[in-house]
């Protein structure tokens, strides 16, 4: 999501220096994907044997899991590739990207629903989500006194694409969550539903950590505010808190959580 | 140092497993009390599943029942089981559903003495 993301953003916004950070997100994509296969066939046999079991694994290959490996594999393998071959290579990498964010429609609970627009709906929550844990990085390394223009310039620019992304990113995520919870009883009297609720919750965490930077900081970098760039910074560091317990109550509600029905 | 790691990521998973309950019946029923060791088990499942692996543990005893004879994805399995006498016999079962699910779980049975 975090490799996506950084070549998303450096394509939209222009942003140089990304290829190392993004190499070093890509491969440990590669890796949790190869592992979270591997305890597939673990669970299915009961003992870690199973991780490397090809009966096991090929069983799984044969499911939607496999295919979502195949498009996260391929994808990743796109977007390091991109990486090598420079500049130009970088829409390769966003090709890449796009598969790997298209390898999450196909296993959870929205594909199960079978409905496509559904799952077009699904891959624009992922992609804005994409970019904007991709600007979090260049971002906070830009902001510091000697780079202060710069970060206010990517601030800002970022800032006015948000306005358009971020309520497209809310309207998806409640359209589904509806589709897949259905009632106010399921959202609060089911494990899925209390989830979804701790997750909107950080959300809005999220949205006022964004909003704070786009109103407060960004504007006062710009005019040149010595302490504004140490803000941001500091407001970067507490949203990753936030995307990282959202992305991990994610994964419990697509795979851990039964649906309400 | 990873073994620990690995081995609390395979119990969470099989823990979501659980979480999706996909089992319709069982003969014998779950925690039924039966008067002589039946030669097969049945489970019935509310969607297709693949069974990865189904162990009876009785007494002291754990032995891994046969899934040779199945292939493919189905609802409804019956599995023959070898007697072990009369107590009670603990079956736990792993799958896999055709989403890509792995599901697991576990139900008992007593044979009168």
């Amino acid at each position: 999501m975090t490799s996506t993301g950084t070549v998303f953003v450096a394509l939209l916004f222009q942003v140089e220096n990304i290829r190392r950070l993004t190499v070093v997100f890509a491969m440990l994509a590669l890796i949790a994907t190869i592992i979270g296969f591997s305890l597939g066939g673990a669970a299915l046999t009961g003992d870690m044997g199973g991780m490397t079991d090809p009966e096991m694994l090929g069983l799984l290959w044969s499911t939607p899991v496999g295919t979502a490996l195949a498009y996260r594999l391929v994808g990743l393998a796109l977007l390091i590739l991109g990486l090598m071959l420079g500049r130009s290579g970088l829409w390769v990498s966003a090709i890449g990207g796009g598969l790997a964010l298209w390898s999450f429609a196909s296993v959870g609970h929205i594909p199960d629903r079978d409905i496509f627009w559904l799952d077009g709906l699904l891959l624009i929550h992922l992609a804005a989500i994409a970019v904007w844990i991709g600007i979090l990085t260049p971002l906070k390394r830009l902001a510091n006194i000697s780079t202060a223009k710069a970060a206010a310039d990517l601030g800002h620019r970022f800032g006015r694409m948000a306005v358009v992304f971020v309520p497209l990113l809310i309207l998806a995520g409640l359209v589904m969550s509806y589709v897949l919870v259905g009632s106010i009883a399921s959202l609060v009297g089911t494990g899925y539903g209390q989830a979804l609720i701790v997750k909107v919750a950080v959300v809005v965490v999220l949205l006022g950590l964004a909003a704070l930077n786009k109103l407060r900081f960004v504007p006062k970098l710009m005019n040149g505010d010595a302490h504004a760039a140490q803000h941001l910074s500091r407001s970067i560091s507490f949203e990753w808190v936030a995307v990282i317990i959202i992305l991990l109550t994610t994964a419990v509600l697509t795979s851990a959580l039964t649906l309400p029905s | 140092m990873t073994r620990p790691i690995l081995t609390s990521l395979m119990v969470l998973w099989a823990t979501s497993a659980f979480a999706h309950s996909p089992l319709n019946a069982t003969v014998p029923a779950n925690e039924a009390i039966v008067a002589e060791v039946p030669s097969e088990i049945v489970l019935g499942f509310k969607g297709n599943i693949r069974l990865t692996r189904v162990a009876m543990t009785h007494a002291v005893h754990e032995a891994d029942l046969d899934l040779d004879g199945f292939s493919g994805f189905i609802s409804e399995y019956t599995i023959p089981m070898q007697s072990m006498g009369a107590g009670t016999y603990q079956i736990e079962w792993r799958g896999l559903g055709d989403d890509g699910h792995p599901m697991s779980g576990t139900f008992s049975f007593t044979v009168q003495e």
